[in-house]
This record gives structure tokens, C-alpha cells and sequence, in this order.
């Protein structure tokens, strides 16, 4: 039986960033919020306290911060004539599940995606000519501006607390920060976080070659802040303790310690934990959302919560797999090309190489998430040509450490036995002397890569399993047929005792090893219902009172991490709802 | 009775720097700690309120887990204990856990324990 609980304004799915940024904004407008998140209730104090948090085996092997794949995954295969088969135990890619969501274990990575991402078809197109973009690579337009964007990347920055060096500001350039950048109206909120020695290595040796390296803008904060909201940030300690984890200090950018706690301070604000939402209704028209359907876990009792706004705010693939489950909008057919929901599913990849120097101490456990050197000359940078290596996109190329962990950081030359004492010899020997240099390439959507239900398989409500059709592309080898190069480059101009080259193969995606929880598209935005499952509000077109948010609008991966494009369209859209939605309600222009 | 009292006076003000500190300063300095530690009585965030915490014992706030060696340190937070402790916490108590690394801004740290001899 479903037990029918009392009308709200607004009821949003999932509380990781965009949910807790929409809890807070729509919240203080006065609307009525009701939060419905499927796993626990999670705080600073309680769960990422030292000592407990820096625990490997529990967050890292055991994967307790994580989506719970005995409940609900994804079945995975590389192409439509494959049997697609369950993620019984996650690996690729590392949903958070829980107050917080992803943005509790991520390592804080924030860029600001520009009019080249936005207007990839035409600027290519009109660049390279038409027959450039292979036929299958179904990239768009996405019907949005950097100018549009550009006041809410500054708002999340400055959520965020993200420390990073300037590359342009008001169209001037900058010293020191990333000279490819969107221009931004003012400095990053903090400054870079301290340069450790492997990124001082690869930014001399990237200026030599006549690159230009800076400081990967990141939300560990460079020392104590206080945001605009009034949430405080301790300094970054550069534990090592970054990607999977909490964070200890509280120098992570994260809604747990900025929106969500104003949001619950407000009382029209609530949220439920251990709520998992099953369905989005509708009324008989189908052009309504009415609200969404739940099962609280604990006493796995069913409700109804009646909604005037529907938010979609839970990892990537969890908003699309909610879409199909709810029938709203006409599932992808990768044959015909026809139909949206599902289409586009893209991911990143790279390719790296390791140095080892003996004599040096990199000390590789002092690290943050961002201490990190990049340079952006093959992706930001327009003026590189692509016609030659012939793909559309790019990479940029980083250096440092980051989380190098005392289980899964072992780095050993090549010819080094896999186990026994000479392993155990040749770990404590190289431990201190290893770095990476590794590209990271946005992989471009293809006809073939896309999400849909599973035929078979069945989650803990009897529901289908999302499945996941996904390979690489000749467009992903070129990049790294181009960046293997770059990186070998540098890093023999940097002479190491031994290097371990990048190379680049033509290999299919592997669900075991983890890559990137970078996964986008399956509901991608665009300029009208025909190539797009919402508009440039992330407001569906087809119910105008539901909104999806997160990486799952984005029509392309980029080299750049999601999260700062992520945060500024959440900001982007409360503004939506906020100003226009609320005054005049139907679908905004 | 009275005995006791003037002379407890005289050795709490004798504990503390003589010169150059400044509580209004030192609540500046506070904003590099508020991230993890409350004012308020009994509000234990990511580490124990500094309510009270002037002539304290050391690992006694109620409700907070503290590490063994700071439970087991016998130190009393004076001037002179705050200062090692907030310079550099991890060696003044070895196997404490609060993850900061220390302020080394000496008339800094004199400021900030007048400010927190505030908190009561």
C-alpha cells in the first residue's frame, strides 16, 4: 500500500552537490523542499573524523563511501552484439551514495568548461569543415554560453573554496595561471596549494619544451576560509587522504559542510534519509510530473510525495536510469539514432608514463588532491591544430601526486616479478623515487554508446538494471597515439634513472580497474526536443516542472572534470526556478 | 581561604605572556581553527569546543573521542602549553590526532590564547 504524504513546492532526488545547492537556494526563496536520499545520513564530525577515516582497506577495497552494488549497478558490455552482464562489485567508476554524494571522496578538481565545449559541433565545423567529425560522433551544440555561465562558475568557485592561480582575467593574461582559460572576472577565492616536488619537476620541464604549466585549480582549500555563505574551511594538511575519502580537516569543498547545513537550518527545509526514490509520476497528461514515488529502507514501507517541482539530483547514471524506470521521454535506439533518453553516454581516459629518479624523495604520501601541475596547450588551447593528428577534443597533461596510498601505490620499474621478496624489495626501493605524467582525454559520444534497461537482470525492487553499451573509439586512440608522444617527451627531457613510456593501444573498456567516475550524458541538454532531453535550464522538455541536474546533460565528455560545470548549472538553474520558474511556470526560454 | 585565592591569582597571571597580546587579534586567528572547533559549551564539531578550555585539563570535553595520547598527556592548557601545542601540535603531543600543522606566527599564537581565555 502507498501511503500519500502531504503536498510540497519542491521535491529533490538526492543530496550530493547539486541536490544540497537547490535544497539551500529554494529553500531561502521560501519554497517548501522535501530531500529524499537513498543512503545514509552523513556528517563531518561523525564520519571523517581522524583516526578512522584514513582507512584504506574500508573506503578503498571495501568501498563503504560507495554506491552498494548488491542493491542496484549497472550491467556493462562494449557494443550491442555483447551479452551485458551486472557490475556485481564496482570498479571503473565509484559512485558516492549517501549525504554528500560523490563530492564526499572526490579529489576536488575544478575547471571551468568554455564556448568549446559548448558550440563543439559548429566551432569544429566551421573550423575544420563538416566532414572532419566522424559520422558516428554524435556531438552537439548544447544551446548555452560561457557568458551565460560565467557569473555561476565564480559563485561555485567561491562555494567551493577552490584554490588555483588566474590565467586570464577580463581577457588579460595572466602569469603563472592557465593562459587557455575562460576569462573569469576575478582571481580563484584562495591561492594554489604548495608545489611538491614531482609537479616542480614536470613545470620546469614543461616550460623548457615551451608549454604552459600552472597549478591545477582544485577545492582544497590553500589555507583557512570563510565562503560568501558564511561555511568554514580549514586549511589543506596534504594528508594524502583525498580521492575516496572524506575529508579530515574540513579544506575539501563539499555541500556537507556548506549548503546542506544552512538548507537544514531552514524550517520548510527536510530531509530524508534512507529514502530510495523508485519512480517519477505523472499526471494523465504525461506532460506533469506530480511527484515521485519512495521506499523508506528501514521499514520498507511505499509514499507518494506530491511535488509542484520534480529535481533529479542523484549521480550521473542514477538520474537517467530514474528517467527510463518513468517512462518520460522516448528511450535512445542506437540502430535507428532515433529517441533521446540514454543517448550520448561518454566517459574520460589517458594515457602515462613513469619516472623513476633514484636518489630522489618525492615523499609521495604528502599530497592533496590538487597538488598538481597541468598544462592545457592541447586542449584550452584552440590554436592547436587538429587537422594533423585528426580527432576532435584533446588532453591535458598533469604531474604530481595525489592519494598515493600505502596498499595501492606501489610503483615498480617494468621487469619486476608481481609478488615475492624481489617485489618486496624492489616497492620499498622505488617508493620514494616513482612519479606520473598521464593525459586526460574527454571521450567524444558515438551511435554506439549509450545507456538503456536491462532485458535481464533486476535490482533490489524487482526494477531493470541500467545497462551500459560503451567502448572506446578511433577518435579516444588518436588522442593518445598524440599524448603518449607529448608525455614521453617531457618526461625524457627530464632524464630519470628508468622510465616506463606512455603507449597507446587500441583496447575496449574494462569495467574492473578504476578509470574515472566521470561519466556523462544520457540526458543531454540541447536547443530543442529533437536532439535533447532538456533545454539549457536542465528543465525537461518534455514535463516543464522536472529538472534534471549533473554531468548526465552534458552532450560530451571534456579533459576537464565535470564538477565545476556541474555546480555552476545547478547554481544556474535555482536561479532559473527562482527568478523565472516560480512567477511564471511552463517551459523557460 | 583568602590565602589561596590571591596566591591561585598570582600564579594564573604569572602563566601568561606579560606583554603583546591582544583577544580581538587573536579572534582573527581564531578563523584558522573555526572550521573544526565551536565556542559554544558542549558543541563538538570535527574537534572539541574550545569552550573553557583555558586551565583545563587536557581530553576531558564530554562527548568528544580524543586520541590516547592527548587523554593520557597530564597537561593542564595554560599560556605556556597552548603556545607548544598550537606550534606544532603533532610534537608537542606525539600520537594526537588533530590535523593541522601549526601555526608559526609567534605573536599570532600569543593573541589567540588571549582570545581563547576569553571563552568562559
Amino acid at each position: 500500500m502507498v501511503t500519500k504524504l502531504k503536498e510540497t513546492d519542491v521535491v529533490i532526488v538526492g543530496m550530493g552537490w547539486t541536490g544540497g545547492i537547490l535544497s539551500k537556494e529554494l529553500s531561502e526563496a521560501g519554497l517548501s523542499v522535501v530531500a529524499l536520499e537513498r543512503g545514509d545520513m552523513r556528517t563531518a564530525q561523525n564520519d571523517y573524523a581522524l583516526p578512522n577515516i584514513r582507512d584504506e582497506l574500508r573506503y578503498v577495497i571495501r568501498q563503504e563511501l560507495m554506491q552498494n552494488a548488491s542493491k542496484d549497478t549497472l550491467t556493462a558490455r562494449n557494443n550491442p552484439s555483447q551479452e551485458a552482464l551486472p557490475i556485481r562489485r564496482l570498479g571503473s567508476f565509484l559512485p558516492g551514495e549517501g549525504v554528500g554524494g560523490s563530492a564526499i571522496h572526490w579529489s576536488g578538481g575544478t575547471w571551468r568548461w568554455t564556448d568549446m565545449e559548448f558550440k563543439i559541433r559548429s566551432m569544429y565545423e566551421e573550423r575544420y569543415g563538416k566532414k572532419f567529425i566522424p559520422a558516428d560522433m554524435t556531438i552537439q551544440d548544447w544551446g548555452i554560453t560561457y557568458a551565460e555561465l560565467e557569473p555561476y562558475y565564480d559563485k561555485f568557485e567561491a562555494i567551493a573554496g577552490v584554490s588555483g592561480k588566474a590565467g586570464n582575467i577580463k581577457g588579460v593574461v595572466q602569469k603563472g595561471g592557465n593562459p587557455f582559460e575562460g576569462y573569469r572576472e576575478r582571481e580563484y577565492p584562495l591561492p594554489p596549494l604548495k608545489n611538491i616536488l614531482s609537479s616542480k619537476l614536470f613545470s620546469g620541464a614543461a616550460s623548457d619544451l615551451g608549454y604552459h604549466p600552472f597549478p591545477r585549480p582544485a577545492a582544497n582549500a590553500s589555507k583557512a576560509y570563510t565562503n560568501p555563505d558564511g561555511s568554514h574551511f580549514g586549511a589543506c594538511q596534504y594528508c594524502g587522504y583525498c580521492q575516496r575519502f572524506g575529508c579530515e580537516a574540513n579544506a575539501k569543498g563539499g555541500p556537507q559542510i556548506t549548503v546542506i547545513p544552512i538548507a537544514m537550518s531552514k524550517p520548510n527545509f527536510e530531509l530524508r534519509t534512507q529514502s530510495w526514490v523508485t519512480k517519477v509520476l505523472r499526471d494523465k497528461t504525461g506532460k506533469k510530473a506530480t511527484g515521485v514515488l519512495y521506499t523508506n529502507l528501514i521499514t520498507g514501507e511505499e509514499y507518494e510525495q506530491p511535488a509542484s517541482i520534480v529535481l533529479l539530483c542523484a549521480f550521473a547514471f542514477n538520474n537517467v536510469h530514474l528517467m527510463l524506470l518513468s517512462g518520460i521521454g522516448k528511450p535512445y535506439d542506437p540502430v535507428s539514432g532515433k529517441g533521446i533518453i540514454g543517448k550520448n553516454y561518454a566517459y574520460d581516459t589517458g594515457v602515462g608514463s613513469t619516472l623513476f629518479f633514484e636518489g630522489k624523495n618525492f615523499n609521495p604520501f604528502i599530497s592533496a588532491g590538487g597538488t598538481n601541475i597541468v598544462i592545457d596547450d592541447f586542449y584550452g588551447n584552440w590554436d592547436f591544430d587538429r587537422s594533423g593528428p585528426g580527432f576532435v577534443g584533446g588532453y591535458i597533461v598533469s604531474a604530481g601526486h595525489n592519494t598515493a596510498l600505502p596498499i595501492g601505490y606501489r610503483p615498480t620499474p617494468s621487469g619486476t616479478p608481481r609478488w615475492g621478496s624481489e617485489w618486496k624489495a624492489a616497492t620499498a626501493k622505488w617508493y620514494q623515487t616513482a612519479m606520473a605524467i598521464t593525459t586526460r582525454s574527454g571521450v567524444l559520444p558515438h551511435r554506439n554508446n549509450y545507456y538503456s534497461l536491462d532485458g535481464t537482470y533486476k535490482n533490489a525492487f524487482g526494477q531493470p538494471l541500467m545497462q551500459l553499451t560503451f567502448d572506446y573509439q578511433e577518435n579516444e586512440l588518436k588522442m593518445a597515439k598524440h599524448g603518449a608522444e607529448v608525455v614521453n617527451r617531457i618526461s625524457q627531457h627530464l632524464n630519470p634513472t628508468k622510465l616506463a613510456k606512455a603507449s597507446a593501444e587500441k583496447r575496449s573498456w574494462n569495467v574492473v580497474p578504476y578509470q574515472s567516475t566521470h561519466s556523462t550524458g544520457g540526458t543531454i541538454m540541447g536547443t530543442s526536443p529533437s536532439n535533447s532531453a532538456v533545454n539549457k535550464y536542465q528543465q525537461s522538455w518534455d514535463c516543464h516542472n522536472l529538472f534534471i541536474l549533473g554531468a548526465n546533460v552534458f552532450p560530451h565528455n571534456s579533459a576537464y572534470q565535470p564538477t565545476g560545470l556541474v555546480g555552476a548549472l545547478a547554481y544556474w538553474t535555482a536561479d532559473a526556478i527562482k527568478n523565472q520558474y516560480i512567477k511564471k511556470p511552463g517551459l523557460l526560454a | 581561604m583568602k590565602l589561596y585565592f590571591a596566591l591561585s591569582v598570582l600564579l594564573f597571571s604569572a602563566s601568561v605572556p606579560a606583554f603583546g597580546q591582544d583577544a580581538s587579534l587573536g579572534k582573527t586567528k581564531y578563523q584558522e581553527c573555526v572550521a573544526c572547533h565551536s565556542i559554544k559549551p558542549g558543541e563538538n564539531l570535527m574537534g572539541p569546543s574550545l569552550y573553557g578550555v583555558y586551565g583545563r585539563e587536557a581530553g576531558v570535553v564530554e562527548g568528544f573521542r580524543y586520541s590516547n595520547a592527548l587523554k593520557k598527556s597530564g597537561v593542564t592548557w595554560d599560556a605556556i602549553s597552548l603556545n607548544k601545542y598550537i606550534e606544532n601540535p603533532q610534537l608537542f603531543i606525539v600520537g594526537g590526532r588533530m590535523p593541522y600543522s601549526g601555526m608559526a606566527d609567534e605573536e599570532g599564537r600569543k593573541n589567540l590564547i588571549a582570545y581563547l581565555m576569553t571563552l568562559r
